[in-house]
């Protein structure tokens, strides 16, 4: 399918509404990103979605879009409560995929001659990989509680402090969980799965600030540079995978019976004032639950490291949470759509919520300045720190973008780094990296990757968020 | 018994993996499909006593039948901790598919893992018969 893209401006493009589409396209890019994009089907999945019953506005891609299945990762769309849909798909398999910053008081030149040390010790300390099995041992009835309370179960089992929840997006908790829907199977692949990374693009990084771009919001956010920061990138394990395949699966069947009429299975949905509707979003928040658990859990595990590999005591560390983000969810929200304000269910796939300054959302910390917007790079170049912006609440229903983005596929990697040592290549650049999976380190190797600093700029320059610190990794694991 | 061949090539997606399996029945399709899986997920050179497992999924149609098939094989693996190395189907039409299989323990020590597959998805799901084979292509969630 060809699909037609008219320019608005420098950072924006529309596709215009043709065929069953019920609202238009927009498109966050630049004229280099648009190439990439352009070469495989991620536009016309932009397309697809917009057919979908109750879209308000625009179907949206953010600059760091890429081919998913159903939703294209990288995407945004908001649907009225009483006339729109639901999609699992739109909110992804892996449900609060998300990334969460720790700052510390430790400058880079302090511990750069440990970083090696500090890597292989985060590495046996902290699960990674396919199977791993988590530190916490969970039975169901506890389970049921993870996912209901989400972050404050951790905070509450003794896994970091009580303010750490309000420097997390919704204190760590989605209301409205109900495990009473979920299936066997999710609590089963729950229950060993706590306090693991995962695999595939999940990491920990110990970063170095590297730049400063805007004085008043590093100094809100505590960063300063030459400082030492840890980087977090994990979600709902298989708890939350289960959860979005029990229900595709279910919504299939609602698709039938409503007959819509979908261009892609993987796009099923079900009203979200239907009961199937309902129990999504009580099962989706189990799984977002679970995943800020399992975030704050990591991050815990990261804290007893550092002070044990680096003998040094909490205080001199002060290790603290500066934000944690989803970027894979679907919510209940407010907003306000020419001129009228209304009650949407927005997904963001791939996309991470950006509030703007003096949002009633926002903790006081972060009022004057906005929401700390987390934006992982690849483990080769650079991670961001950004501020939401107003233009994200007039144009994107508060939305950014959340990474780089593949563009490269796993065997298109795997092809360009034959015969080389990524391992090498990067600690030549002074990054130490560990990971389990053979394959990993070729697949996730920096080429792969979009260039993130060029998504930024968009995002910046398109007024939706606003750059504020730049970070290089300096040790890495992976699963 | 049908023989089994693994008769697959891996399908380029830029953020995921997909499959494309062939296969002259459509029981030997879904068999080849499980194990195709397998293999792109696990490297299992060593199998040792295995058990049967029966398993019994209703679909709307075989497109479907396959996601939720395949679905049941990687629940094994991700849930219960076993590996399908053999998958026997009895019975299936358009609906319904009787099948059995049979799994071994799953031992990090031994068996290494290549890729995590979240999920099956049902983007761009295919089953379908050409010429004289059958065919399907499935996009995992990686």
């Amino acid at each position: 399918m060809d699909i037609k893209l008219k320019k608005l401006d420098e950072f924006r493009w529309i596709i215009p509404k043709t065929g069953a589409m019920r609202v238009p396209g927009l498109i966050f890019s630049s004229p280099q990103l648009l190439e990439a994009i352009k070469q495989e089907q991620s536009l016309v999945q932009v397309s697809n979605v917009a057919t979908l019953p109750g879209i308000v506005r625009h179907s949206l891609a953010m600059p760091d879009i890429h081919w998913g299945y159903g939703f294209p990762i990288g995407g945004v769309a908001a649907f009225e409560e009483n006339e729109g849909i639901i999609s699992p798909g739109g909110v992804g398999y892996d449900i609060n995929c998300g990334c969460r910053i720790m700052t510390t008081s430790l400058r880079a030149d302090q511990i750069r001659p440990m970083i090696k040390d500090l890597v292989a010790a985060l590495f046996i300390n902290i699960p990674t990989g396919v199977g791993s099995a988590g530190t916490v041992r969970l039975t169901k009835s506890e389970e049921a509680k993870v996912a209901v309370e989400g972050a404050s179960w951790a905070v509450k089992k003794g896994f970091g402090q009580a303010e750490d929840l309000e420097r997390t997006e919704d204190h760590g908790t989605i209301p409205g969980a109900d495990p009473s829907v979920l299936s066997d199977k999710a609590f089963k692949r729950g229950l060993d799965q706590l306090g693991t990374l995962g695999s595939g693009n999940h990491f920990l990084e110990i970063q170095v600030v590297d730049e400063i771009y805007d004085q008043e919001r590093a100094r809100a956010f505590g960063l300063f540079e030459g400082q030492i920061t840890v980087m977090i990138h994990s979600g709902s394990r298989g708890f939350g995978h289960q959860i979005c395949d029990d229900f595709l699966k279910k919504m299939a069947r609602e698709v039938q019976a409503q007959r819509f009429q979908l261009p892609d299975r993987q796009l099923a949905c079900a009203y979200i004032k239907s009961d199937l509707g309902q129990r999504y979003l009580a099962a989706m928040a189990c799984a977002a639950n679970y995943a800020w658990a399992n975030r704050q859990i990591l991050m815990h595990l990261a804290h007893e490291t550092f002070l044990k590999a680096l003998s040094i005591s909490p205080s001199e560390l002060n290790m603290k949470l500066l934000y944690d983000v989803c970027h894979n969810i679907a919510k209940i929200e407010r907003h306000t759509v020419d001129g009228q304000e209304l009650t949407v269910c927005v997904h963001r796939k791939g996309a991470t919520r950006a509030l703007p300054p003096a949002h009633p959302l926002l903790p006081d910390i972060y009022k004057a300045v906005g929401q700390p917007v987390l934006i992982p790079g690849d483990m080769g170049t650079y991670s961001f720190v950004l501020a939401g912006a107003e233009g994200a609440l007039r144009e994107t229903f508060a939305s950014s973008c959340h990474g780089a983005g593949r563009v490269l596929s796993r065997s298109q990697a795997t092809k360009k780094a034959k015969g080389r040592a990524i391992h090498r290549e990067l600690e030549d650049k002074g990054i130490f990296v560990q990971s389990r999976g053979k394959k990993t380190l070729k697949e996730e190797m920096p080429e792969a990757y979009k260039d993130v600093s060029a998504v930024v700029e968009v995002v910046h320059r398109a007024g939706l968020a606003c750059k504020v610190a730049r970070m290089r990794p300096l040790g890495v694991i992976k699963g | 018994m049908r023989e089994k061949r693994l008769d697959y090539k891996v399908l380029d997606h830029t953020a995921d993996l997909g499959m494309i399996v062939c296969a002259e029945t459509l029981e030997g399709l879904f068999e080849s499909a499980a194990l195709s899986m397998i293999h792109i997920m696990l490297k299992v050179e060593q199998t040792g006593p295995s058990s049967i497992t029966p398993l019994s999924i209703e679909g709307q149609d075989l497109a479907d039948l396959m996601v939720r098939w395949l679905g049941e094989v990687l629940y094994l693996f991700e849930g219960e901790r076993v590996i399908t190395v053999d998958a026997n189907v009895q019975s299936l039409s358009g609906h319904h598919l009787e099948a059995s299989v049979s799994t071994i323990p799953f031992d990090p020590q031994v068996h290494e893992v290549l890729y995590e597959i979240k999920a099956v998805t049902y983007h761009q799901i295919e089953v379908l018969k050409k010429n004289s084979h059958w065919k399907t292509r499935v996009v995992f969630d990686l």
